[in-house]
């Protein structure tokens, strides 16, 4: 009984222990193989146009769905004490510092973080990465360094994307339904924003997107037992890796908050 | 295949580009004043700054025209000098600021903020130049006022305290009988012997 219950524990501590080892192990090769040739651009540019280019509607729709709710949320409050001027200020804050990156980052981890492992898992599945290790390339280099520059790059684009639709749609609430004049609405929000609002928002987003990869990538290269092995490696990446971005999300904020106060 | 990839360059190509659009419009529309506007540098000189800080509006006649962009002190090289602050002002090109104009820091809103703000004079044969430096007024500083405000309840506080002891004129007024007990006197003896009131005494040679 005691026995069961502390080998379970142990068991647990270890995989978790095997996991975060493997998942380092995997971002300092990853990291380490950049910057050694040959460079895949063909397979890079590929990966950005999957990541970047094909999440763009989606993450445009979502952020513009967010700015909607976020100025009537808003306006409930701000309109009982009578500040409806401040609604631009405050949509602007939030978009740009928080949920531009949290939302696009979750938008791009469910898509293409899901898509990741799906395909590595099925490749791992049908032995398709070991052939790639018979020919003498390196899996790691050859599919996870252009899907991790990929996702770092496309990430802070994407958020700058939604940062901007974001606020095009409180907007379209606070001109169109709340009545506040078009140019104040405009003054309003970049009078309240400043240059560290916008770059600690992009900066966090740039290791949202290494997480996705790396999380993604892992899970896909320990898929173990067939199809439904890579069902699951994909429940467990996307699972993880939304925990990862706001846990990192949490920790960003954190430290931005006393480094720049 | 060429077709298809030249596609998909272009497409993110168009990406990137687009993003790094949006990029530098923020970056231009947060920056309060456009980089490419003329401007030029004066510096003001106060003996308190009031806690102004870089960044801080410059108001001219209450309109926004630049901002603070550094403040320094000077410390007094001679005892019975003030240390001076020294603050930078980047300034719009086409304000110009005649030398007999006040500045001084002034307080915006509820929150606090402060500001520089300049009353315009109307000496505009000489205006300040890049560079230039004009002497500002000192501020109200809050403690200054209280200062005042203390020294002024003091005094009214000896006051009171004195009347309070029935001392002074006031003091016996409102606290000594006898003025009273005089008057009360005077009007029981007026109203017993009213011809006393047209009683003149003679006057004596």
């Amino acid at each position: 009984m005691i026995n069961d219950f502390l080998s379970n524990i142990g068991r647990r501590t270890l995989s978790f222990l095997y996991f975060a080892g493997g998942l380092a192990s995997l971002s300092g090769q990853a990291i380490y193989l950049t910057f050694v040739p040959p460079f895949h651009k063909g397979r890079f540019l590929e990966q950005v146009k999957k990541a970047g280019c094909d999440s763009l509607p989606i993450v445009s729709l979502v952020a513009l769905f967010i700015g909607f709710i976020f100025a009537l949320q808003t306006a409930y409050f701000m309109q009982r004490i009578g500040s409806e001027m401040y609604i631009a200020s405050l949509v602007a804050l939030s978009i740009v510092r928080e949920l531009g990156p949290v939302i696009t980052a979750l938008v791009v981890a469910g898509r293409v973080g899901a898509s990741i492992t799906a395909e590595l898992g099925s490749m791992q599945v049908t032995e398709q990465i070991d052939a790639l290790e018979t020919l003498a390339s390196n899996p790691i280099k050859y599919l996870v360094v252009p899907r991790f520059l990929a996702l770092s790059i496309v990430l802070p684009l994407l958020t700058l994307y939604a940062d901007i639709i974001g606020i095009l749609g409180s907007y379209i609430i606070c001109v169109f339904k709340l009545g506040i004049s078009s140019s104040l609405y405009l003054h309003v929000t970049f009078d309240a924003l400043l240059y560290k609002d916008l770059f600690t928002g992009l900066f966090k987003t740039i290791f949202f997107g290494m997480l996705i990869a790396f999380i993604s990538c892992y899970e896909g290269f320990n898929v173990e037992g067939g199809a439904e092995g890579v069902g699951q490696a994909t429940t467990r990446s996307v699972v993880f890796t939304f925990i990862m971005i706001i846990a990192a999300d949490c920790f960003f904020t954190a430290i931005f908050y006393f480094i720049f106060p | 295949m060429v077709f298809g990839k030249t596609k998909l360059e272009l497409k993110v190509g168009v990406f990137v580009i687009v993003g790094l659009a949006i990029l530098v419009t923020f970056i231009l529309s947060i920056g309060k004043f456009k980089t490419w506007t003329a401007g030029y540098k004066v510096g003001f000189i106060f003996n308190f700054s009031n806690g102004v800080k870089v960044g801080a509006p410059v108001r001219f006649a209450g309109m926004d025209v630049g901002e603070v962009k550094h403040i320094s002190i000077s410390m007094p090289k001679e005892t019975g000098e003030n240390a001076k602050v020294k603050v930078l002002c980047w300034v719009k090109k086409k304000v110009a600021i005649p030398v007999d104009s006040t500045i001084w820091v002034n307080t915006l809103g509820l929150l606090g903020e402060k500001y520089i703000e300049i009353m315009p004079g109307h000496d505009y044969q000489h205006c300040l130049v890049a560079n230039q430096t004009l002497e500002g007024v000192d501020p109200l500083a809050m403690h200054e006022v209280v200062r005042t405000a203390k020294n002024i309840v003091d005094n009214l506080d000896q006051g009171i305290e004195r009347i309070n002891k029935g001392e002074g004129t006031i003091g016996k007024l409102l606290y000594d009988d006898s003025v009273y007990n005089e008057l009360d006197a005077f009007m029981k003896d007026i109203r017993k012997n009213p011809w006393k009131l047209f009683f003149r005494a003679k006057e004596k040679k």
